[in-house]
């Protein structure tokens, strides 16, 4: 790579509360050149995107447009320097067309006098129409964009992205919701913005993308910068061991036992809408099973479709040996045992504005007051027992949850399903966002309820909790479970290769 | 994917009937039933009644329906109509001339509209409470100014537009076209209408393609704020007084006419066709029931029920997908 970079960042830092989500990070991008950056779950490259494309403001570091010192205050300022980003999330106006959507807050405005208020959609329209056309698609401008396809809507919003005569674009997973035609559509779009001299950033959590797309790749981990190669250079290992590089410290408590009966098996279940593709697993009691795959490879869609929150299409679930009738409710998955402990703990585990006792006993009341009336010497009884038992860090039952720090809400929510008698325990990201004592607490917990003959299918996206706290562990890639590995054959390297899809990668079994 | 795009663009007439809302079959079948009870019912001079009792209705509802497409809600309009109507009746008392007076109205329904717009952008209240504060000071201000009694004028200029006539239209239905056109024009001709759908339908998209989203969103609670008032006004015209508690729930009927009309919460979806389909729902529904003789008390009951019927037959026959 010669001549001055498009673009470049420099000692990047950016903290948000509780996290250092940049640590001294680098990047740059020349023309023509498709810059792949890859990293695990929160290693920080959206972060750095946003950054770039002005969403987010650096705590420090330095930012380059061609050579010059720039500070980005806004997405309105990148789009003036020619930056632009495609985000991961949905960006376009559903009930606006596709020529609307493309030139939102730029419209163009009619010439005539007195009109200049009014926009010119003719204009629009033909600007719309001929940058299509030189993006080699067949997208109609007038379409309602709620109306058309996800590969059509993302090549609205690469038009939209190029429309700001873009040197750079960068693109957040953009092939994530894809099928493989699609993507080739997208690549081949790809090339011919590199050929226009456009710089292309691709963040990808597919690693057999690099080769196909990349000139350089730049790994981040845990917020720091690791390394930038040349693609030709690097093979798909070198990528995931630069990934994971850390080691994983021994501080999960877990007390290894004979699987008992089967608590949980779950045969072929498959729905559209959850993007679920014939998924087979079990879990037994006495043992902790973990699900490993990367943000939107459909666990937390599969936990909450076992357990009846979400209707799927077909397969067939059961628990305890008992067939689960179809498309069944959450109320009845907790009167058979079964407790879900969702990934939202605010939003999803708790009345937050209740008190620890209310959240403790709120699904249990039924089982506990068979009489409708509740009463408070029983009810005191469950929940202190509870706050003893599970070391609840709170002065009394009647302090509201949203008052406790992280790792004791996450208590809360594990004491409403002991309340309820449940056996079959679906932790959906246990520990993310507590801190690390409270998060060892969480584990011994969850320890202790495998060694009382309970059952747990605990989902992370840390692969050294996977690793430290599962029996077997189960990998998942867009909505299928793609390999069953044992505690013994289980490393961050193989997992990591089975979550981005690299069945073939390292591994002998399939 | 590109089958999928071309079915979704051939209009034939079963896909352009598709789109009709249930609201405008409903309608239909109202019309036809009155007709047949009533032969008062089916006459000019009948539709022209509707179409006076229906315009500030229309006005108010124009206004509902551009704050619902941002998936706002506006409780202060009925209050803000009483209010500006009082405020312009009280100026042509204090010796200004109608066109100003009637300015001051208009302006009054402006100002209230931009104080709901810097709660809801700046003061970041949810539209809910912000507007429903509005109500109560502006319904308040109302009885206060007022001596909680009607106050009455009659300047020509200003009973014109309530009473008088362009060739043979009424001009409260002038007014309502003419609201209705600048509406038009807003939501589908300007950027602003524009970014109008994108709050709606996507305010962080819309944001981080660098629309100023507080800026526009505070001017839609203006405009709808000044359509408001144009209704206060006009109803005060038409009744050559304006009353402390003319506007009492005027705003429910405005939301209902808009949900009719098949602009939901949701994504920014609908617009202001349906909403005159909505109107003229609940303008019929008033009159006919009245020209049937249907006791006031039974009114009020059964025009919820219809209201309710109709939202919930849309609802259906969208998830059947046989309406789109």
């Amino acid at each position: 790579m010669t001549g001055v970079p498009l673009i470049a960042a420099r000692g990047i830092y950016k903290a948000f509360p509780g996290v250092q989500a940049l640590d001294n990070v680098d990047f740059d991008l020349y023309l023509g050149e498709a810059h792949v950056l890859i990293g695990e779950n929160g290693a920080g490259k959206s972060t750095l995107m946003k950054i770039l494309a002005g969403a987010y403001h650096p705590d420090a570091g330095t930012i380059e447009v061609q050579g010059n010192e720039v500070k980005i205050q806004n997405p309105r300022e990148a789009h003036s320097l020619g930056i632009s980003i495609i985000y991961q999330e949905y960006n376009l106006v559903p009930f606006l067309n596709v020529a609307q959507n493309i030139y939102l807050g730029r419209a163009p405005r009619r010439q005539t006098p007195l009109l200049g208020a009014l926009v010119d959609h003719k204009k629009m329209h033909a600007d719309a129409e001929t940058l299509l056309r030189s993006l080699n698609t067949d997208v109609d401008t007038h379409a309602t964009v709620k109306f058309l396809g996800v590969a059509q809507q993302q090549m609205c919003e690469v038009a939209k992205a190029v429309s700001v005569n873009a040197r750079v674009i960068i693109m957040d997973e953009p092939t994530a919701a894809l099928t493989s035609r699609e993507i080739e559509q997208l690549f081949n779009l790809i090339r011919l913005l590199k050929s226009k001299g456009i710089g292309i950033v691709y963040i990808s959590h597919r690693l057999n993308e690099v080769h196909e797309i990349g000139d350089r790749v730049t790994v981040l981990r845990d917020g720091r910068y690791i390394d930038t190669k040349q693609v030709s250079e690097v093979t798909v290992d070198d990528m995931i061991s630069m990934m994971v590089g850390r080691s994983i410290e021994n501080l999960y408590p877990r007390n290894y036992r004979e699987p008992g009966e089967m608590a949980l098996r779950v045969t072929g279940l498959s729905s559209q809408a959850l993007r679920l593709r014939h998924v087979n697993l079990n879990v037994r009691c006495g043992e902790i099973v973990g699900l490993a795959g990367l943000v939107g490879a459909g666990r937390t869609e599969l936990a909450k479709a076992i357990f009846g929150a979400t209707p799927y299409d077909s397969g067939a679930v059961e628990i305890f040996g008992q067939p689960i009738e179809k498309n069944n409710s959450p109320a009845k998955m907790v009167r058979r045992g079964v407790g879900l402990i969702p990934e939202d703990r605010k939003s999803e585990g708790l009345a937050l504005i209740l008190s620890v006792a209310e959240n403790v006993v709120m699904a249990s009341l039924e089982r506990l007051f068979p009489r409708s009336f509740v009463s408070g010497k029983k009810e005191a009884s469950v929940v202190d027992g509870a706050i003893k038992d599970l070391a609840i860090a709170t002065p009394s039952g009647k302090r509201q949850v949203q008052f406790l720090s992280g790792g004791n809400q996450q208590k809360v929510v594990l004491a409403k399903w002991l309340a309820t008698n449940s056996r079959l325990f679906i932790f959906d990201e246990p520990t993310r966002g507590i801190d690390v004592g409270a998060k060892a607490e969480v584990h011994s917990l969850m320890d202790r309820l495998v060694a009382q003959g309970a059952a747990v299918l605990m989902i992370s996206s840390e692969l050294p909790e996977i690793l430290g706290m599962s029996d077997r562990v189960y990998a998942m890639h867009e909505g299928r479970v793609v390999a069953e590995v044992p505690r013994a054959e289980a490393t961050q390297e193989r997992l990591l290769a089975y979550m981005m899809g690299q069945e073939n990668g390292n591994t002998r079994n399939n | 994917m590109e089958t999928r795009a071309t079915t979704e663009q051939t209009k034939s007439l079963p896909s352009l009937l598709q789109r009709v809302p249930a609201v405008a079959w409903v309608l239909l079948a109202l019309i036809a039933f009155f007709a047949m009870l009533a032969p008062g019912f089916f006459t000019l001079g009948n539709f022209l009644n509707i179409a006076v009792q229906g315009s500030v209705l229309m006005v108010l509802a124009l206004a509902a329906t551009i704050v619902i497409l941002t998936q706002g809600i506006d409780l202060s309009s009925g209050a803000i109509l009483t209010f500006s109507g009082i405020i312009a009746v009280l100026s042509m008392q204090a010796g200004l001339p109608a066109p100003l007076a009637m300015l001051a109205g208009l302006l009054t329904g402006l100002a209230c509209g931009a104080l709901n717009g810097f709660l809801v952008s700046w003061a970041l209240l949810p539209p809910f409470i912000a507007t429903l504060g509005m109500q109560g000071v502006a319904g308040g201000l109302a009885v206060v100014l007022s001596r909680a009694g009607a106050i009455y004028a009659d300047a020509p200029f200003f009973t014109f537009f309530g009473s008088g006539r362009l060739l043979i239209i009424p001009m409260p239905f002038v007014v309502a076209a003419v609201a209705y056109l600048c509406t038009w024009v807003v939501l589908y001709q300007t950027p602003f209408g524009s970014y109008i759908f994108a709050l709606g339908g996507n305010e962080a998209g819309a944001a981080l393609s660098g629309v100023r989203t507080k800026s526009w969103k505070f001017g839609v609670y203006v405009f709808a704020g000044l359509l408001a008032g144009v209704g206060g006004v006009v109803m005060a015209a038409r009744l050559r007084a304006a009353d402390p508690i003319v506007g009492v729930g005027w705003e429910f009927d405005a939301i209902a006419a808009t949900i009719l009309g098949g602009t939901s919460f949701e994504e920014g979806r609908g617009g202001i066709a349906g909403t005159i389909a909505g109107v003229a729902l609940i303008a019929v529904l008033r009159n006919g029931l009245n020209v049937i003789g249907l006791a006031t008390a039974w009114q009020a009951a059964v025009i919820g029920t219809i209201i309710i019927g109709a939202i919930v037959l849309d609802v259906l026959l969208k998830r059947k997908g046989i309406l789109k």
